[in-house]
């Protein structure tokens, strides 16, 4: 039996340990004594450790953090289990530190509790200020299950800026002065008695808020004990309400959420008339009250055409996509992206077209949690009166129906392949209709030859509208 | 009035709000710095009240006058409940002495409505900016939005704040209608729309000036019309999908002082509240579509929770081989949760998952053991029927208060 004594630190265990590794001491051989002065009554003289080794282990670096945090874990077989475990690897074991072996899983779960008191500590932890005008500013007293001050003390510098604080727990303290962190273990006596001062106003102050914002009705003492273990009550300012919350809550004092301090007081009704308190908003479009088909359930708004009453040349696409949705102004996303550059090669300006969609309001389904494109099919029909009032308001001499959707909209039949209707402009009510693809359908293409080719000839088609302009240009072009 | 006794007031008519989270927000640090607060993007629940919910972070409404007349609310203009009104200084003092002491997280502030939308929605910003700017508090704040305010106030809400969030209120808009005549569906639709777009925009442009980083939420009341859960869970669906709401929490109605005859006189049962919790949280962490999850008569079984009343109603799946099944697939199995399925994966990498495997990573094996089959396992259950695998694995329900 090896009996190994050492400072109690990770990093004299970890030098112990490469040794023991290096003499091929098998873990069951090793009793640990994790300070100077404890003795083994089975220990027999050893010869002492070497001091230096150049001995080298391979392990994953995973290892050691898993190590470093389990070793805060107190419980007298702290190091036989991370000696052990070590020692599997170093076998040739690795399945020594997953969660589903038997030591790996006694690793993990100590692993587990030690991060929970790190949070514990964070969590409960109560500073007071100190007296006035001592140093430090605030002082806590917090009792941890495990060694974490040193884990857990360093949040607090993030937290509390230039403000100095001192820590103290049963075994070790840490003081921050506003610039650096130091501990000290054990914990000086004079230190234990600063952080465990009186109470003091503030804390009434607390417990004012807390009896105010626990809700009677909801009364769940189970949650409460696994959320905020007992032992932690007796340092929080909130604890001594907690039993007789509970007891007021449970006699049927209380059915009601309210608190009873707000209850016992005289109330007070808002004098105002019901015509009075309704908010001013921009007044309903009669677009968004439109109940023609039930897109509006799921859309955030319609989206109603965007350009000058005078525009010659009116564009139409399909419906408002995610962003237009969003911001209640067609050609916005991604696709209105493709149509800008597009309008800008063939030469126009956007600012003088009038830009619509034939359904207006967007049309999606829930696919996890985004929202997926739903080409219209009988909202077409039902959104048609809106087009058409478009239509007769602005009376355009071009309409670009960009996408079978459009094209549907305007002459109430789906084309079989848009393909045959391109760059031949159509007459309709004495002006013209071309057609081309929707702006997102480049978008859509893989390849990018295809993709440049789609754009381009919606760009082709956006500059034969503009031809179609000059009449005059464009017959001459045609002959 | 004291400053304790608006606390109480106000403290009590904010705490129908449930969201408590101060997570998600980017790291910050005071660290040898003037100011005051830290966030490294995860929550911490500073104490937990008697009915199990956690304080994060300070609850208050700046003022419990309102002009709306919400009848599921306690704060509604016609109720007969005492009124308080916080100074933005008071509150700030509050939060900042609050912090100090490691009692909070930061602030959760909301408010009535007084004067109008775009008056009281200022008011809120002010705390906010006084925080911020003035105290250099880095500290986690939520500020609830307004629904009609202007947008533009929302934007410089977003420059402050870490976490917005605009109320839906109830799962439909007629009912919104009915019980809160001075709300409109689309306003908060809206508002929501716009925190989105602030949030991405924010997000994309690097040098765009800081929004919401920690996203927006929403909250629901079940159970103050006779709306079913499958209409709710698809409300959130549709609510995730279009304004990427981090979370929407659901809040049983709870009985107020005064009640109108518009809403019920009971709550529903907590357990419903909690159901709704568990089928939210599949749809958000296991790519469960509410469509999927099983109801009766349009609600989540209450005897129990709703992946096992998923797996119950597709038994063709199970029992499934957790030596070759998706991790994906494993994860659905009642008792596994994600984490345990992404250990499973690794493990078998290395060898053979058997059942004693599943007892150390603590799977829920009751509820497991119907459904899985591993290298020295096989369930004889499978062949039972679900009816009857069902009553054996209900929670049986809990003897009645004697109160």
């Amino acid at each position: 039996m090896h009996s190994v004594v050492f400072d109690g630190t990770f990093a004299g265990w970890r030098a112990c340990a490469r040794q023991l590794l290096e003499q091929a001491v098998p873990p069951e051989k090793i009793n640990w004594h994790d300070s100077v002065g404890s003795s083994d009554l089975f220990a027999q003289a050893e010869p002492s450790l070497a001091e230096k080794s150049t001995y080298t282990i391979r392990v994953p670096r995973q290892l050691a953090d898993l190590l470093a945090s389990a070793v805060c874990f107190r419980s007298d077989d702290r190091w036989a289990l991370l000696y052990r475990i070590l020692w599997r690897v170093v076998q040739g074991d690795p399945s020594a530190m997953l969660a589903g072996d038997e030591d790996g899983s006694e690793l993990h779960r100590r692993i587990k509790a030690v991060h929970r008191e790190v949070h514990h500590l964070h969590a409960f932890l109560r500073f007071r200020p100190y007296e006035r005008n001592a140093l430090p500013a605030y002082v806590a007293w917090h009792e941890p299950a495990h060694d974490v001050l040193e884990l857990a003390a360093p949040h607090f510098c993030d937290r509390m800026g230039n403000l100095s604080w001192l820590i103290a727990t049963p075994d070790a303290a840490a003081l921050w002065d506003g610039k650096s962190l130091r501990f000290e273990r054990p914990c000086p006596d004079a230190l234990k008695a600063i952080a465990q001062q009186q109470r003091d106003e503030g804390d009434s102050l607390w417990q004012a808020y807390y009896a105010s914002t626990f809700n009677p009705a909801r009364v769940n003492s189970r949650a409460l004990a696994n959320h905020m273990p007992r032992r932690f009550w007796k340092d929080l300012p909130e604890g001594p309400l907690i039993p007789t919350l509970l007891s007021d809550a449970r006699i049927g004092a209380q059915q009601l959420a309210q608190a009873e301090a707000v209850g016992a007081q005289a109330g007070k009704t808002v004098l105002i008339a019901a015509e009075r308190a309704q908010p001013k908003r921009e007044p309903v479009t009669a677009l968004d009250e439109c109940r023609r088909c039930e897109l509006w359930q799921q859309a955030t708004q319609a989206v109603p055409g965007e350009g000058p009453v005078t525009a010659r040349i009116m564009l139409i696409g399909e419906q408002p996509g995610d962003q237009e949705d969003l911001a209640g102004r067609p050609f916005i996303g991604p696709a209105g992206q493709v149509l800008d550059r597009a309008l800008n090669e063939a030469g126009l300006d956007r600012h003088a077209l009038y830009l619509t969609n034939a359904v207006k309001h967007f049309k999606w389904t829930p696919q996890g949690l985004r929202r997926k494109h739903v080409t219209p099919d009988k909202e077409i029909a039902a959104c048609r009166p809106w087009l058409l009032q478009e239509l007769a308001d602005v009376r355009p001499e071009i309409i670009v129906a960009l996408g079978a959707t459009a094209f549907e909209a305007l002459l109430g039949y789906r084309p079989e392949a848009l393909a045959n209707y391109k760059a031949r402009p159509l007459p309709l009510e004495g002006g013209w209709l071309i057609v081309t693809y929707h702006p997102s359908y480049p978008l859509r293409i893989q390849e990018a030859a295809q993709r440049e080719a789609a754009f381009q000839e919606i760009v082709s088609t956006l500059r034969q509208a503009r031809e179609l302009l000059e009449p005059d240009k464009y017959r001459e072009k045609q002959t | 009035m004291e400053l304790t006794d608006k606390l109480i007031i106000l403290a009590d008519a904010a705490k129908y709000d449930v969201s408590c989270a101060s997570s998600g927000a980017p790291k910050r640090s005071s660290k040898g710095r003037e100011g005051l607060g830290s966030t490294d993007g995860m929550g911490i629940c500073h104490s937990f009240t008697p009915d199990g919910r956690c304080v994060s972070l300070l609850k208050i409404l700046l003022t419990n006058f309102c002009l709306y007349d919400c009848q599921y609310c306690v704060n509604r203009r016609s109720s007969n409940v005492p009124r308080a009104r916080f100074t933005p200084e008071e509150v700030v003092r509050l939060t900042l002495d609050f912090y100090r002491r490691n009692m909070i997280s930061g602030l959760f502030l909301s408010s009535g409505i007084i004067r109008s939308s775009d008056h009281t929605m200022e008011q809120l910003i002010q705390v906010a900016r006084l925080l911020r700017e003035e105290h250099h508090f880095r500290g986690y704040i939520h500020l609830k939005t307004i629904p009609d305010a202007d947008p533009q106030l929302i934007a410089q809400a977003g420059l402050y704040a870490d976490r917005l969030s605009v109320n839906i209120e109830l799962p439909t808009e007629t009912e919104l209608l009915r019980l809160a005549p001075e709300k409109n569906g689309q306003s908060i639709k809206k508002a929501m729309g716009t925190i989105r777009l602030g949030v991405e925009e924010a997000e994309t442009e690097r040098k765009s000036p800081r929004f919401a980083p920690a996203g927006q939420s929403t909250q629901m009341i079940v159970g103050a019309d006779a709306t079913n859960d499958r209409v709710i869970l698809d409300t959130a669906q549709r609510l995730y999908g279009a304004y990427r709401l981090k979370r929407v929490y659901y809040s049983a109605f709870s009985p107020i002082p005064d009640s109108p005859r518009s809403v019920p006189l009971t709550p529903p049962p907590l357990l419903r509240e909690h159901r709704l919790y568990q089928a939210d949280f599949l749809m958000r962490g296991y790519g469960f579509n509410a469509a999927e999850l099983p109801t009766e008569s349009g609600n989540l079984p209450l005897d129990i929770d709703p992946k096992l009343a998923w797996a119950l109603s597709n038994r063709d799946i199970f029992p499934l081989d957790l030596n070759r099944a998706e991790p994906s697939l494993i994860a659905r199995v009642p008792g596994i949760g994600v984490l345990t399925a992404k250990r499973l994966a690794t493990l078998r990498q290395q060898r053979r998952i058997r059942y004693a495997d599943l007892i150390r990573l603590r799977c829920s094996l009751e509820k497991a053991k119907p459904f899985i089959i591993v290298q020295d396992y096989r369930p004889a259950l499978a062949l039972a029927d679900s009816q009857h695998l069902r009553y054996q694995l209900s929670e049986q329900p809990a003897q009645l208060a004697l109160w």
